[in-house]
């Protein structure tokens, strides 16, 4: 039992960055119908941001006051938004804007080729091996009737469950957000009501590009390492998350994200690590079988 | 002479050629099957099972090798026409994810096969693939690609291709016509497995993942998807692009990428398509639809290779191809 909750925490911590990243995919192609290859990627610069944040302020890691901890780390996951904010709207403006409303593999394969920039910029800059991101949030470890939880995966959550929040009040509470509901339903109908279309793009792929970046903060200090091909297997499974989900709704993909940790991190704990990369799979086949439109439906193309 | 003359190349050039070559092949497996209007995300992996079939037959049967190809057709034939019929009535996307997660499935499958060496790959396979050995089997794919441009089948596949719809209405068996057309694909890019196979004498399950698979989508979008010189050039481009930027190895692929995106957005269907460059030039036209990109729409012109809207001079001649 006490392994089964192990598991269980763990699954959640990984599974609400695998939503995080799901979201910003799922909120591009929703708007857009554009797949973005380069959303891996972005998720990588975050964690490479991290490192030379940290690195740069010569941060003690241990030793540090709990409130200067926290400061320090929110400065850093601030500055990774920014740069990968950045990012997203020069993405958009060069690569996405020209591409997006032709058939779908044109900007499908124009984003491959910005990831396979920024992979091998990265691995030009960082070397190819992993770096090693030093850790702000003091290590302490908080045992609960023998289940083990750190004070990095509490905030990995925390900040997953809050960007989380943030994006369906977007959504559903804001101007723009009901403009970005808009151009998703009807690019066309939306245009002529008067929503600026580019602008929303711009916004969606930023604020996509943000929320990966700051995944890409929190899974770089929690593994503490930064790989220039980390996105990969990562932006992958996040990518089934979203069509598992379909993309009518946030909370689904939440779910979803959520869902495919955990039963992850169940088949490591219980059957064989062999076969966890196998399960994001076996369950899109599952899904696409007998839903093609996503377990909650949408992705008309 | 042929070996008279490949005596004279460098053989790193004769290397990449021969690379380039089996790429072009499994490409035009792509081709093939995208030809009725499927789309497979799953080509490395049906390249890869045609690999294993004729690598164990070769190195653990000594079958001949040439026997070995054609078992490795068989199988890339027999794999298409299975997942032609699964993904026959899905749209466009949910094919492509779906052979995703099949070609995902059988990396893992062969990861847990120990009979073909599972992740340490299947080795000690003979080498029998020649420069000539894969260009005489790219020339025939070529032939036929040609042949089936101007035949009924390929023009039944093409009408499938632009409206199912329209084209079961003209009479046209449409699941019969799809399935064969995956199946095709599927048995060319089966014979570039089996060539790839006995040229890089290994065959690793992670040669069959997706980023494979999507790298020979690149290839056929890259080069334009409607011809059939178009995923020849693209494969043979983007292989030996690469090999071309060697001067700084350690930026070489970072010019790629670049190279890679500028062009697909400039040429939005693709280097090589059926229309003319018409009046105005590629780099013109691109421009003004920056310019004039805030147009309403995106998803207005959705359909296969239309030209938005805002680009006129490229978009007269479409109706014809």
């Amino acid at each position: 039992m006490e392994q089964f909750f192990q598991q269980l925490i763990n699954g959640i911590m990984i599974g609400s960055t695998y939503a995080v990243v799901a979201l910003g995919f799922g909120l591009i192609f929703s708007v857009m119908r554009v797949v973005n290859l380069a959303h891996p990627e972005i998720f990588m610069v975050g964690a490479y941001v991290a490192f030379v944040v940290i690195t740069r302020l010569h941060v003690p890691g241990q030793g540090l006051g709990v409130s200067v901890a926290v400061g320090v780390f929110l400065l850093v996951l601030v500055l990774a938004m920014v740069v990968t904010g950045v990012v997203g709207l020069v993405l958009e403006r060069l690569v996405v804007r020209p591409t997006r409303g032709t058939y779908i593999l044109t900007p499908f394969i124009a984003t491959s080729g910005v990831s396979i920039v920024l992979q091998n910029g990265a691995q030009r800059v960082f070397g190819p091996d992993p770096v090693r991101v030093p850790s702000v949030i003091p290590a302490h470890t908080f045992v609960v009737s023998g289940v083990r939880v750190t004070s990095m995966q509490i905030t990995t959550v925390l900040t997953a469950v809050l960007i989380m929040l943030a994006l369906r009040y977007y959504v559903y509470r804001t101007r723009w957000g009901r403009a970005t509901r808009a151009v998703a339903e009807k690019p066309d109908v939306a245009a002529a009501c008067g929503v600026n279309v580019n602008l929303v793009s711009q916004l969606t792929v930023s604020i996509a590009s943000i929320m990966a970046g700051a995944a890409g903060v929190t899974l770089g200090l929690l593994y503490s390492s930064a790989a220039p091909f980390m996105g990969l297997l990562f932006g992958l499974k996040s990518f089934v998350c979203m069509l598992v989900a379909g993309n009518r709704y946030i909370e689904a993909i939440m779910a979803v994200g959520l869902l495919l940790g955990v039963v992850e991190a169940m088949v490591t704990g219980y059957v064989s690590s062999n076969l966890r990369d196998a399960v994001a799979f076996a369950l899109l086949l599952a899904v696409l079988f007998f839903r093609p439109q996503g377990l909650f439906g949408s992705y008309e193309v | 002479m042929l070996r008279s003359i490949l005596a004279h190349v460098p053989a790193f050039w004769v290397v990449t050629l021969i690379t380039a070559g089996i790429n072009a092949i499994i490409t035009m497996g792509v081709y093939f099957s995208n030809a009725a209007g499927a789309l497979s995300a799953c080509h490395a992996a049906i390249a890869g099972m045609g690999a294993y079939v004729g690598a164990v037959l070769t190195t653990n049967f000594d079958w001949p090798f040439l026997l070995a190809l054609l078992a490795g057709v068989m199988v890339g034939f027999l794999t298409g026409m299975l997942l032609a019929l699964v993904t026959l009535r899905m749209n466009e996307l949910v094919a492509g994810l779906t052979t995703l997660a099949f070609g995902e499935t059988m990396v893992i499958i062969a990861f847990n096969l120990d009979y073909i060496g599972g992740a340490n790959g299947f080795i000690g396979i003979p080498l029998e693939t020649t420069f000539a050995a894969v260009y005489i089997v790219l020339a025939l794919v070529v032939f036929v690609a040609w042949r089936f441009d101007r035949s009924r089948l390929g023009y039944a596949a093409r009408a499938c291709r632009d409206n199912a719809h329209a084209a079961a209405a003209m009479g046209i068996n449409t699941p019969w016509v799809k399935t064969l057309v995956f199946a095709l694909g599927g048995g060319i890019a089966g014979a570039g497995g089996v060539l790839r196979a006995h040229y890089v004498l290994v065959q690793n399950p992670e040669d069959m993942g997706f980023f494979f698979s999507v790298n020979y989508l690149i290839f056929w979008v890259f080069g334009g998807s409607y011809t059939f010189w178009g995923p020849l050039f693209g494969a043979m481009f983007l292989t030996i692009l690469p090999e071309l930027l060697r001067f700084s190895l350690y930026d070489r692929f970072i010019i790629y990428g670049v190279i890679l995106t500028a062009i697909v957005i400039v040429r939005l269907q693709g280097v090589i398509t059926r229309v003319p460059l018409g009046r105005r030039s590629a780099v013109r036209a691109w421009w003004s639809r920056r310019e004039g990109s805030d147009g309403p729409a995106p998803t207005q012109s959705r359909r296969r290779h239309s030209q938005p809207s805002s680009a006129p001079g490229l978009g007269g001649s479409q109706g014809s191809r």
